[in-house]
C-alpha cells in the first residue's frame, strides 16, 4: 500500500514537460512517463488522430514527419449544407459525368505537403460513393468524382473538414490566366523542341556530307527540310521575341529581345535566300535551338514569378464564400459572398471570419486580425468600427455593412501590390535589357564594319560575313544568364520555405552592412512565462482570474503560473473594463488592475519601495517586472520572461562571421535589452531597448554605412521592415509580411537567416559569372565571325554551349550549401 | 540513296506525332502540377481489402 502510494505521489510530483502533441505539433505540458504518442494537446486533435487510425492510415504521420510542413487545426466549425445548393454547383462548375456520378474541381485550403495529399486520396478511396480525388499541391485544387445517390458534396466537406482541410469553390479565373499563360509557354518549347532536335539531325547529315561529299540533289533535300524548320521554330514558338522586340521599338524602351530578333530574323532571311539561290550558308539548325533554349529560360522565370502570387492568391480564398445577407424584412438568407454589393448588410456570427470589407452597424465583439496583421492580440469593435474580409469574429454575432468585395477588400488589395510587385523588373533584369540595347547598336556598327573590311572580297563574301556576325552575336546567353540565375535563386529560397519577394532584394544581402533584430517573438521565444513572483497568493488569484478573460500572451502567462501554483480561478464574477497598455477590471467586488511602471504610473498608483527594490531585482535577472494593483494598492510582483531561441546565439555569432554588424532594437526595458545582447553576444551600442516604432525608424535612417536589415515580426516592426534596406519578417501575418517586408522566412527559425546571407551572396557571384560567360561567348563569336572564321558548323556548336554554360552553372551553382539547414 | 525522299518525310511525320502527343498532354493539364506526382511514386499502395473495416 505504502508502495503504491509512492508511486502515485511520484507520478503527480513529477515535473511537468513540454512534449509535442502527436498530431499537431503542439508544444503540451505533460508528465514525463507519458509515452510520446499519448500526448494531446485538445481533444481535436485526439479525435482526428483517431479517425486516422481508425481508417489504417497511420503512414501519413511518416510521410508527414519527413516533409516539414506548419500545422494548424481548425479553428471554425461550420455547416456544409449550402455545398449541396445548386448555387455552389453552379459556382463550382460541377459537371456530370456520363457514368451518372459527378466530378467537379475545388479550392482546398489547408495542404502542407504530400502527406496531405495522399491522405485525401485514400480517404477518398475509403468513402463510400466518393469514387476518385486528386490533389494538385502546386495549385492548392482538388479534382473529385462523386456518386450523388450515395453522397452528398456536403458530406465530403465535412469528412475534408474533420481532418483539417476546408474546401471551397474555385474563384472565377483565379488561376486560369496562370494557366492559359503556362500551357501556352509550354507548347511553343514543344514545338521549339520538336524543331531544334529535328533540325539538327538534319544539319549533322549535311556537316557528313560536306566532310565526305554529297550528292546536289539529297544536299538540297536536307537544306529545303532544315529551312523550313527554322523557319517554324522562328516565326511559330520564336514569335515571342519578334513581338517583344517589335514593342520593345514601338516604346522605344531596350530590350533583350531586340538583338534576338534581329539574330534570328537575320538568320531566317539568309537562310531563305541561300535556299533559293542554291549557294551560301544556312543556319536554322542554331536558330532553333536558340529558341528552343531561350523559351526554357522564359518558362523557368515564369514559374518563379508566379509562386509569389499564388501564395496569396490562397489567402484570398480563405475570406468565407458565403455571407448571411440581412434582407430588410430582418430575413438572413445565405448568398455566395461574389453576388454581395456594396452597401448590403451581412451578419457575422462568432467564429466565423468576415467575407468583406465594412462597417459595424450592430453588435460589439472582439475580432482577431492575425490572418492580415500578424497581431495574436484580439481587438474590441463597437458600432461604426470598421472590419475587413478575412477577419475572424470571437466573441459575439456583428452586422456589417458591406463597403468592399473581393479584390477591392484590403486583402484583395494586398494580393494585387504583390502582384505588381513580381511583375516588376528587378534593376539586374533592367541591366541586362540596357545591355541588350547598346548591344545591338554595337552588333549593327560590327556588321558594317566587317561588311566594308570584306569588300575588296567580293560583295558575296562580305554579306556572308556580316550576316554570320549578325548571327552569332546574338546574345541568348545573356538574356538567359541573370533572370535565370535569379529565379533559381528564389525557386532554391522557397523550397526552404524562405520567400523572397525580388532579385533585389538578394543584391542587397550580398553587402554588408549591420542587422537589426526585434527581441520579442525574433531573438526570443515570443510565449513568456512568469518566472519571478513577489507578494501575497490573494493578488495572484485576482490577477489570474482577471486575465482568463483576456488573449494574451502574458495573460496566459500568469495563468500558467496561478495553474503550477494550484491555485483556481473559477469561482469569481469578473468584468473586464480596459485592454490598452494592461488590464484593468473587476473580481467580484475588488479593482483590479495588471501592467507595467507606465501604466502604474498613468493611473497614479503609489509604488512601495519593497516592490520597486524586487523590480530592480526582477530586472536584472532579465525579467520585464508586471505589477497586480488591488483597489489601488501594489500587492504583487510578476517577472515575466521570454526566452532565447535555441538558435539565436549561433545565428549572431555567423552573422558576425560574416562581416555584418548585429543589433537590437527593441520596445522593451533597456535593462533587459542590455541582458539579451550580453547573451547573443551583439555589441552595446547597437542595442537600443524602450523604442516606440518611430524610434525604431529613425534608429534605421541614421544608419549610413552600408545595408540595413531589419529581423522582425509583422506587427509592431511593419514600419522598420519597410524603411530597411532589406526586411525580413521571421512572424506575423501575411499582409503586413509581405507588404512591409520583401523577404519572409515560415518556419520560425533564425538559422535560416544566415542561410539566406549564404545565399545571396552566393547567387550574387552566380549572377555576375553567367554574365562574365556569356558575354566572353559573344566576344569570342563576335572575334571569330570578323575574320571570317564563322562557319555555320562553328555558329551551330558556339551558340547553343553558351546557352548550356550558363543554363547549367545557374542550375548547378550550390547557392544554399547542402548542410545548410 | 533515294530512300532519304521517303525516309526523311517519315522520319519528320514520326517526330511530329510525337510532338502533338506532348501538346496533347499539355492540354489536358499534365503539366500542371510538377510536385506531387514526383512524391506519390514514393507511397507504397496498401492493399485496400484488409484495411476495409
Amino acid at each position: 500500500m505504502r508502495a503504491l502510494l509512492d508511486g502515485l505521489k511520484k507520478v503527480s510530483s513529477s515535473p511537468l514537460v513540454d512534449k509535442p502533441c502527436v498530431h499537431c505539433g503542439l508544444a503540451t505540458p505533460s508528465y514525463e512517463e507519458t509515452p510520446e504518442n499519448e500526448v494531446f494537446c485538445c481533444r481535436g486533435c485526439q479525435g482526428v488522430y483517431e479517425l486516422i487510425h481508425g481508417w489504417g492510415l497511420q503512414s501519413y504521420y511518416d510521410l508527414r514527419d519527413r516533409c516539414v510542413g506548419e500545422l494548424k487545426m481548425p479553428t471554425q466549425t461550420q455547416s456544409f449544407e449550402d455545398f449541396d445548393t445548386a448555387d455552389f454547383f453552379d459556382q463550382a462548375n460541377v459537371q456530370r459525368n456520363e457514368d451518372g456520378s459527378l466530378s467537379c474541381r475545388l479550392a482546398i485550403i489547408g495542404l502542407h505537403c504530400a502527406a496531405c495529399a495522399w491522405l485525401i486520396e485514400n480517404v477518398a478511396a475509403r468513402t463510400k460513393g466518393w469514387s476518385w480525388a486528386q490533389v494538385k499541391l502546386s495549385n492548392h485544387t482538388l479534382d473529385i468524382r462523386f456518386d450523388d445517390e450515395k453522397i452528398r458534396l456536403s458530406e465530403i466537406a465535412q469528412v475534408l473538414h474533420q481532418l483539417g482541410y476546408e474546401l471551397a469553390p474555385m474563384g472565377v479565373d483565379m488561376d486560369a490566366g496562370f494557366q492559359r499563360q503556362n500551357r501556352k509557354l509550354l507548347i511553343q518549347i514543344a514545338i521549339a523542341g520538336f524543331c531544334a532536335t529535328n533540325s539538327m539531325w538534319l544539319a549533322i547529315a549535311l556537316y557528313a556530307g560536306e566532310a565526305s561529299g554529297i550528292e546536289a540533289a539529297h544536299q538540297s533535300l536536307l537544306r529545303g527540310f532544315g529551312v523550313a524548320l527554322g523557319v517554324v521554330a522562328v516565326t511559330v514558338p520564336g514569335r515571342t521575341f519578334l513581338l517583344g522586340a517589335l514593342a520593345a521599338l514601338r516604346n522605344k524602351t531596350p530590350h533583350m529581345d531586340l538583338p534576338i530578333a534581329m539574330g534570328l530574323l537575320v538568320g531566317t532571311i539568309a537562310g531563305v535566300v541561300s535556299l533559293i539561290l542554291g549557294q551560301g550558308d544556312v543556319y536554322f539548325d542554331s536558330l532553333a535551338v536558340l529558341v528552343f533554349l531561350l523559351l526554357i529560360g522564359r518558362w523557368i522565370q515564369f514559374r518563379q514569378q508566379h509562386r509569389a502570387a499564388k501564395a496569396i492568391d490562397l489567402l484570398l480564398r480563405m475570406t468565407p464564400r458565403y455571407a448571411s445577407l440581412i434582407e430588410a424584412d430582418e430575413i438572413v438568407i445565405r448568398v455566395l459572398t461574389d453576388r454581395l454589393i456594396v452597401g448590403d448588410t451581412i451578419r457575422v456570427l462568432p467564429g466565423q471570419s468576415s467575407p468583406a470589407d465594412g462597417e459595424v452597424v450592430r453588435g460589439n465583439s472582439l475580432i482577431d486580425r492575425a490572418l492580415l496583421t500578424g497581431e495574436s492580440e484580439p481587438v474590441r469593435l463597437k458600432i461604426g468600427d470598421s472590419i475587413e474580409a478575412g477577419v475572424v469574429n470571437i466573441e459575439s454575432q456583428l452586422d456589417i455593412r458591406v463597403s468592399a468585395i473581393g479584390r477591392e477588400s484590403r486583402i484583395g488589395q494586398v494580393l494585387q501590390a504583390v502582384e505588381a510587385a513580381s511583375a516588376d523588373r528587378t534593376p539586374l533584369v533592367q541591366l541586362a535589357d540596357r545591355i541588350g540595347g547598346v548591344f545591338v547598336c554595337i552588333v549593327t556598327v560590327l556588321g558594317c564594319v566587317a561588311f566594308c573590311i570584306w569588300l575588296p572580297n567580293g560583295w558575296q563574301v562580305a554579306v556572308g560575313v556580316a550576316t554570320s556576325l549578325l548571327i552569332v552575336a546574338c546574345p541568348c546567353a545573356l538574356a538567359l544568364a541573370t533572370p535565370l540565375a535569379i529565379a533559381v535563386s528564389l525557386g532554391k529560397s522557397a523550397k526552404r520555405r524562405i520567400f523572397v519577394r525580388d532579385g533585389d532584394s538578394l543584391t542587397k544581402l550580398a553587402k554588408r552592412g549591420i542587422v537589426y533584430f526585434d527581441k520579442t517573438g525574433t531573438l526570443t521565444a515570443g510565449r513568456p512565462s512568469a518566472d519571478f513572483r513577489f507578494g501575497d497568493r490573494v493578488s495572484l488569484k485576482l490577477a489570474a482570474a482577471l486575465e482568463s478573460q483576456v488573449r494574451h500572451p502574458i495573460a496566459s502567462a500568469i495563468i500558467r503560473l496561478a495553474q503550477e501554483e494550484g491555485i483556481s480561478i473559477d469561482a469569481y464574477q469578473v468584468t473586464v473594463e480596459n485592454v490598452i497598455g494592461g488590464v484593468s477590471g473587476w473580481v467580484d467586488d475588488h479593482q483590479v488592475l495588471i501592467g507595467n511602471a507606465d501604466l502604474l504610473k498613468q493611473e497614479e498608483v503609489n509604488l512601495p519601495k519593497v516592490f520597486a527594490e524586487a523590480a530592480r531585482y526582477a530586472i536584472s535577472g532579465g525579467c520585464t517586472p508586471i505589477y497586480v494593483v488591488v483597489n489601488g494598492k501594489v500587492q504583487s510582483l510578476l517577472g515575466i520572461s521570454d526566452r532565447l531561441k535555441s538558435d539565436a546565439i549561433q545565428t549572431v555569432k555567423q552573422l558576425k562571421n560574416m562581416g555584418w554588424e548585429v543589433g537590437i532594437l527593441s520596445g522593451d526595458h533597456p535593462s533587459i535589452v542590455t541582458q539579451i545582447a550580453k547573451l547573443i553576444g551583439a555589441p552595446q551600442r547597437n542595442c537600443v531597448g524602450n523604442l516606440t516604432p518611430e524610434q525604431k525608424l529613425d534608429q534605421i535612417r541614421c544608419y549610413k554605412s552600408g545595408t540595413v536589415v531589419m529581423v522582425g515580426d509583422g506587427v509592431n516592426d511593419a514600419a522598420a521592415l519597410a524603411a530597411a534596406d532589406v526586411g525580413i519578417a521571421v512572424q506575423g501575418g501575411a499582409e503586413v509580411s509581405l507588404r512591409a517586408a520583401p523577404v519572409f522566412i515560415a518556419g520560425d527559425r533564425l538559422s535560416s537567416i544566415t542561410a539566406l546571407f549564404c545565399a545571396a551572396r552566393s547567387s550574387m557571384t552566380l549572377i555576375y559569372t553567367t554574365f562574365a560567360v556569356s558575354l566572353m561567348y559573344n566576344l569570342l563569336a563576335v572575334g571569330l565571325a570578323l575574320f571570317g572564321m564563322i562557319t555555320p558548323l562553328v555558329a551551330a556548336i558556339l551558340m547553343p554551349i553558351s546557352s548550356i554554360t550558363v543554363v547549367s552553372l545557374a542550375l548547378l551553382w550550390p547557392i544554399y550549401r547542402k548542410d545548410s539547414i | 540513296m533515294s530512300v532519304l525522299y521517303i525516309a526523311l518525310p517519315i522520319a519528320l511525320l514520326l517526330g511530329a506525332a510525337g510532338m502533338f502527343a506532348c501538346v496533347q498532354c499539355i492540354r489536358s493539364g499534365q503539366y500542371e502540377d510538377l510536385d506531387a506526382p514526383s512524391i506519390r511514386i514514393l507511397i507504397e499502395d496498401q492493399p485496400s481489402d484488409k484495411l476495409k473495416k
